[in-house]
């Protein structure tokens, strides 16, 4: 066969293979908006808590986050294939949401979501693994920043004032859900557009 | 001098090769997607995809999902190997080139 075979077919079928494998593996869809999402949900959180005064306002704005995720998520998915990559990372992220929607409403129901610092310290904690986990699967340098900054907002909130703990909080969820969501979301149009169309 | 190494014909078809190489970074593909992916006609397509399948290079899963027909293909153990054997003759072959 490889004597009618040129050189340089077998160079490009060499560069098909690895297009395609690459191709098979990138995660096509933009997952920065459930950054956003989430960003929006914590700030409606924090908000009805600190005028509603509701032990409901975690775990329900955490549940219809959820449903919302997951809504959206159906719709944007489609066909696309799964990959080992995609469900490590995905794991990650469901078992954070279903972990904070147990703890804050069991936290919420007996009454012990009072220390507003602890609080802070334990949802930052748990985002700064998630982030950091999901950026090291990724070397991903700016998620791994977003985990720095939650590790350092609960830190900083052991030590502060109540103000000073709310503002390092909102602070946190400004740079890590929304201006980091907002990043992924251009990040991916952009990866997208540069990519264009495959030929086999 | 070594002999020079055979390639896969089934492997070779520039169409299954694609299909394999995309197949082996996932864990398995609707119809649709690698269509898109490959820009081939449903026709073509199928005719491959069967080819690929025959020589149990790829496994297929036929199932509804709400009420809509799917078909589900993935690489199967043999089908991955042929691909690392065809991506290893062609290196051969191809020898001082490969970097030029």
């Amino acid at each position: 066969m490889q004597d009618q075979t040129t050189g340089q077919e077998l160079k490009d079928r060499l560069n098909l293979i690895e297009t395609m494998i690459a191709e098979g593996r990138r995660n096509t869809e933009s997952w920065g908006w459930t950054f956003v999402v989430w960003g929006v949900a914590y700030y409606l959180a924090v908000a009805w808590s600190a005028w509603g005064h509701s032990v409901w306002a975690w775990p329900a704005t955490v549940f219809i986050a959820v449903i919302v995720s997951i809504v959206l998520a159906f719709l944007k998915v489609g066909n696309q294939p799964g990959t080992t990559l995609g469900r490590a990372i995905g794991s990650i992220w469901i078992a954070l949401g279903i972990s904070m929607f147990l703890l804050f409403l069991a936290l919420g129901l007996s009454g012990r979501l009072t220390d507003q610092h602890l609080f802070v310290a334990v949802i930052s904690a748990i985002l700064g693994m998630a982030n950091g986990a999901s950026a090291l699967i990724l070397r991903w340098k700016v998620q791994f920043a977003c985990a720095v900054v939650w590790w350092v907002a609960a830190v900083t909130t052991c030590f502060g004032t109540d103000a000073q703990s709310t503002i390092v909080f909102l602070v946190a969820i400004f740079l890590c859900q929304i201006v980091f969501g907002i990043y992924g979301v251009i990040a991916g149009a952009q990866e997208r557009q540069r990519r264009g169309p495959i030929h086999a | 001098m070594p002999d020079l190494p055979e390639l896969n014909p089934v492997v070779h078809g520039r169409l299954r090769l694609a299909l394999l190489s995309l197949l082996s970074g996932v864990e398995e593909a609707e119809f649709t997607w690698l269509r898109t992916k490959t820009e081939a006609t449903d026709g073509n397509l199928g005719a491959q995809l069967l080819k690929l399948e025959e020589a149990g290079y790829v496994a297929v899963e036929k199932k509804f999902v709400l009420r809509k027909p799917q078909t589900l293909y993935r690489i199967t153990e043999p089908g991955r190997q042929a691909l690392i054997e065809y991506v290893q003759a062609l290196k051969q072959l191809l020898g001082p080139a490969i970097d030029a």
